[in-house]
């Protein structure tokens, strides 16, 4: 094995792992690693071909390649160094990485590592969709790398499965390139992607969105040959008399991100089963001391621009780390009460400035969202509406009061 | 070449052993496989399992080449590489009425030879399987699991480079008796042989009808199956099922573990006009889910990475009781036409010993040398399996085993290629998968589908709209976008 | 008098805004909960536009296609004739980010830059 030893290394060279390491570098990390398992830096941005991405980060939207060549250029400017096509084998708890790539078997020991390997698309058998099994079907993700970077369409009648913002995008992307885009269906009485992707990406070219609907059969022996489509009432039982059949070849299906902790779980980093990632403190660091996570690996983002937030604080802290070696014990839990979905970072171990990051449960309107600290009331701060497709970021400041009360929080969504 | 000693037509598990058992033999032999693979019927889609022979009916030709089939298998890993577990099975009962069923089923399993069957009580089950309970269960030692995909290409693709010739994606049209044998016309060109061995599954009638008037009935009976994720691999070490139900609308549903970690629910069983019907269908997924949790309580509802069916070929309709023995014969009218019909559970196992039988059967018309250069090509280890000093290795030799393709099962691109370079011709996104897991893992295909994709078109010139999934006609593309005029 | 629907964009709430105008003036605006939207409303009833982005063929590169996007928006109902001109557009490795790849696309004064650079194979 080739062994190499360095300050941080960054599993994933995404934007969450280029974030993190350029933030490790700015704050005195003197070898840094970024390793990636693709021939190409940026994770899924240069597929990303859109716009939308960095508005709040830089005041002007950029494709993802442009907002993915940004941070690469940074990073290589800044002495990072890249392992590209490279893919970690294994994440040892004495924080060696076991990696391989067209050169040899790499044996990396890290001072501190950040976990930033992103997350894979949910697929037909998440949900069961039973019928057939034909050729035809794809993740929006997966059909979005082959018309982006290979130059290949997938097929000419599309329905799309899911109204999250890709599979908006993969709509319009198809409709560009001259498929006739049936429809997109959408389980929930709303649209889950951005008010902005519905109207330039369905309203725009007249694709018909079915909300309260799902795709119940799947029909084709060889190559998709239709879906049938149903409404649900509103505890997404399929109401019989409304089944639909859509003729087409192609299926999208944008069913939802799950973060990948593959790595992570056979680390035994412990794992919060609502956002699918590390269950983590103020510093984004996981159970496993010394190893770090961010990106939607740590939980799935809405825009690159939070996301990066969270990845330079998590590779300040990784390079923190390794200067001062501070034991700390897990004092406060975090956990999400009534009509929340989940709060991120679930443990507080030391006072000053952290920033929760939630979902709700529900859509709702004029809500008030609290922090309780046992029965004290903490925080609040009125919302003028929430719903569960939109993280909310709250800034919150633990006192060394809070800490030496070891009460836990607990956030709740009120109104 | 067009003239052969033995033409197979179907290349399941069955039509494999057999070329494989013939190939052992100085005559020449062939196969077609309407399928874009070997094994793309019922021999893929079925529960992996070397049974026992303690389901089948004592004196019948199930029981005689499952048990035969069982103790072949051992010796079969060993020569050819394939994965084999002994496992074992415990057939649960739950109560009084069931627990005599047991001791029934017992019997049956002596009178079929079937060594070490033992009653347990229900903590002594509880003792080797945690999540397991009932009152008594029926321990069967002799019931191993296999990758059945695995067990079909590595007998055919050893048959194959003993000069048994595949044809792939072709279908027989047309078979004609002739003055020394038999015409074979097919969608790949006309063919003589000696023999006509017909294993093609549910399709047997079909074949049947070029030459004579068949004298039975086929029923499609289908299985519908789940996989659960790896993750859950600790639930169960064995096998579980339920003791064998009569009541009707109950599935009585196994619980299988595979050789790669997972877990198969299922199968139903459910009779259907279409032969080709293969869907998987909403109220079965529930039934089967339903139903594992009720042998196993800790069973979790969101753990399904797959689903699949598989069509037995039955003899018996639901009227008659569903149950009929194999029918294997050499046809009186048109001699050195063998036909096997009917062969569903326990087919898997007994294909060895069937493969022997038809060896025999066509000992009888032509001298059967034995080769004395006969090759064995033993299932290569994975990647993922090899120390670290093996791996290093590897890459030293050549770099295609530094690139990690599948990320799920750690599948490198020299196993891809390799996969796609396989002695059949067989090339399709399911030959790989079939060979070497990439795109079998919890993203199914999520990370290297393009990749895989990405090497058929650079090694192999596959024009992209050949690519297909797992079956002729399953194109995985449209066209490439916007193409350079040249 | 045109009575138009349009979803504002600005905030997830997507409020549903009724405007009414003559073409060229905005006489009425109902409908919206904040002030932001505002802006937005009255360019989107008025003169509607689109950034695009799409891509484009590239001859001898590492990559068979390089993202390219409007440098503004265009006009909404110049959208397909401006992806008709530039599905002929073939570029040749290597291509810079930020190249100019269209003068001027379908008569918008507007261009068409590429988002990414691809290097010769």
């Amino acid at each position: 094995m080739i062994e190499k030893e360095v300050d941080v290394a960054v599993i994933g060279g995404g934007p969450a792992g280029l974030s993190a390491a350029i933030s490790a570098k700015n704050n005195g990390g003197k070898k840094i690693l970024v390793l990636d398992r693709n021939s190409w830096l940026g994770g899924i941005l240069p597929q990303c071909i859109h716009d939308g991405f960095g508005v709040e980060e830089t005041g002007s939207s950029m494709t993802g390649p442009e907002y993915a060549e940004m941070y690469i250029y940074t990073a290589e400017k800044k002495d990072i160094d890249f392992m590209r096509e490279t893919m970690v084998l294994e994440l040892k708890r004495n924080r060696e990485i076991i990696a391989v790539n067209k050169d040899g078997l790499y044996k990396i020991k890290a001072k501190s590592i950040v976990l930033a390997m992103g997350c894979r698309e949910k697929t037909r058998w998440n949900i069961m969709i039973p019928g057939d099994r034909p050729s035809g079907i794809f993740t929006a993700g997966v059909a979005q790398a082959f018309i982006n970077l290979y130059n290949i369409i997938p097929g000419k009648n599309v329905v799309v499965l899911g109204s999250g913002d890709v599979g908006l995008i993969m709509a319009r992307r198809l409709k560009f390139e001259g498929a006739n885009v049936l429809g997109v269906v959408e389980i929930l009485p709303y649209a889950s992607g951005l008010p902005r992707n519905v109207v330039q990406c369905l309203d725009d070219y007249d694709i018909p969105l079915y909300l309260n609907h799902t795709v119940t059969y799947i029909e084709g022996r060889d190559r998709l040959e239709s879906v049938t489509i149903a409404q649900v009432d509103k505890n997404f039982e399929i109401i019989t008399d409304t089944k639909k059949r859509l003729e087409c070849d192609t299926l999208l299906l944008s069913l939802g991100l799950v973060p990948e902790n593959e790595l992570s779980k056979n680390a035994k980093i412990k794992i919060d089963n609502i956002t699918g990632g590390p269950i983590v403190d103020q510093n984004y660091e996981t159970s496993l001391p010394g190893v770090f996570v961010c990106g939607n690996c740590l939980q799935v983002y809405d825009t690159v621009d939070v996301l990066s937030i969270g990845a330079k604080h998590a590779g300040e802290c990784a390079v923190e780390s390794i200067k001062t070696k501070k034991i700390k014990e897990s004092v406060i839990k975090v956990k999400p009460g009534r009509g929340l979905h989940y709060v991120v970072p679930q443990r507080i171990n030391e006072s000053g400035e952290v920033k929760f990051t939630m979902r709700v449960k529900k859509p709702k309107e004029s809500i008030i969202i609290k922090i309780n600290a046992g029965n004290k009331e903490v925080y609040s701060k009125k919302l003028r509406y929430v719903n569960p497709a939109n993280m909310i970021e709250i800034d919150f400041d633990i006192s060394d009061d809070l800490i030496k009360s070891k009460e836990d929080l607990e956030v709740t969504v009120d109104g | 070449m067009k003239n052969f000693h033995v033409a197979i037509i179907g290349g399941g598990v069955v039509g494999s052993a057999i070329a494989w058992e013939l190939s052992k033999y100085d005559i020449d032999v062939i196969v077609f496989e309407k399928g874009i693979d070997v094994c793309s019927g019922a021999s893929k889609a079925n529960s992996g399992v070397v049974h026992s022979g303690i389901n089948s009916k004592p004196g019948s030709l199930k029981a005689k080449f499952c048990v035969q089939g069982n103790q072949m298998f051992q010796d079969l890993s060993d020569q050819l590489g394939f994965s084999l577990n002994w496992t074992g099975k415990y057939i649960i009962a739950k109560n009084e009425s069931e627990i005599k069923e047991l001791e029934k089923l017992k019997k049956i399993g002596e009178e079929n030879k079937v060594p070490g069957l033992e009653l347990y009580d229900g903590s002594k089950v509880k003792n080797n399987e945690p999540n397991v309970s009932c009152a008594k269960g029926l321990w069967v030692p002799t019931a191993g699991i296999i990758l059945p995909y695995q067990f079909t290409i590595v007998l055919a693709e050893n048959a194959a480079i003993n000069n048994a010739k595949f044809l792939v994606e072709t279908k027989v049209t047309h078979l004609e008796k002739k003055k020394n044998g038999f015409l074979i016309k097919t969608s790949n060109g006309s063919y003589n042989s000696k023999i006509i061995v017909n294993s093609t599954g549910l399709n047997c009638k079909d074949i049947v009808k070029m030459l004579e008037k068949p004298d039975f009935n086929v029923y499609p009976c289908r299985g519908e199956y789940l996989v659960l994720d790896k993750n859950y691999s600790s639930l169960i070490k064995s096998m579980v099922y339920p003791v064998p139900v009569k009541e009707l609308g109950v599935l009585g549903v196994h619980i299988t573990p595979t050789i790669e970690g997972n877990i198969l629910l299922g199968p139903s069983a459910e009779f259907i006009d279409d032969p080709d019907d293969k869907r998987t269908t909403k109220d079965m997924m529930n039934n089967l889910l339903k139903e594992a949790k009720e042998l196993i309580p800790a069973l979790p509802d969101k753990a399904v990475i797959n689903a699949y069916s598989g069509i037995r070929c039955k003899l018996a309709s639901s009227d008659e009781g569903g149950w009929a023995d194999y029918s294997i014969w050499e046809s009186k009218e048109n001699p050195g036409f063998i036909n096997l019909v009917g062969i569903e559970s326990p087919g898997l196992t007994a294909a060895p010993a069937i493969a022997k039988e038809i060896g025999n059967m066509i000992s009888n018309r032509i001298k059967l040398k034995q080769k004395k250069d006969f090759k064995t090509r033993k299932i290569k280890k994975r990647f993922s399996e090899m120390s670290s000093e093996q791996q290093s290795n590897l890459i030293k030799k050549d770099e295609k085993w530094g690139r990690i393709v599948c990320r799920c099962e750690h599948v490198t691109e020299a196993e891809v290629v390799d996969a796609l370079d396989n002695p059949l011709g067989a090339c399709s996104l399911s030959s790989v998968k079939y060979r070497c897991r990439a795109g079998m893992g919890r993203c199914q295909g999520g990370f290297c589908t393009q990749h895989i994709v990405r090497i058929m078109e650079d090694k192999f010139d596959e024009d992209i709209k050949k690519i297909r999934l797992s079956s002729p006609k399953s194109n995985l593309f449209y066209c490439r976008n916007r193409e350079e005029t040249i | 008098m045109d009575k138009k629907q349009i979803t504002c964009i600005v905030c997830p709430i997507g409020c549903k805004i009724i405007v009414k105008t003559d073409g060229e003036k905005i006489n009425l605006i109902d409908g919206n909960k904040c002030k932001r939207g505002l802006d937005y409303v009255r360019s989107e009833a008025l003169d509607p536009r689109r950034v695009l982005t799409t891509s484009v063929l590239v001859k001898n590169g590492e990559w068979p296609l390089v993202s390219v996007k409007t440098t503004k928006p265009v006009p909404k109902k110049k959208i397909f004739v401006v992806l008709e001109e530039i599905k002929d557009i073939k570029v040749s490795a290597p291509v810079k980010i930020g190249q100019r790849i269209i003068k001027n696309v379908a008569e918008t004064n507007i261009d068409v830059v590429s988002t990414k650079s691809v290097k010769r194979k």
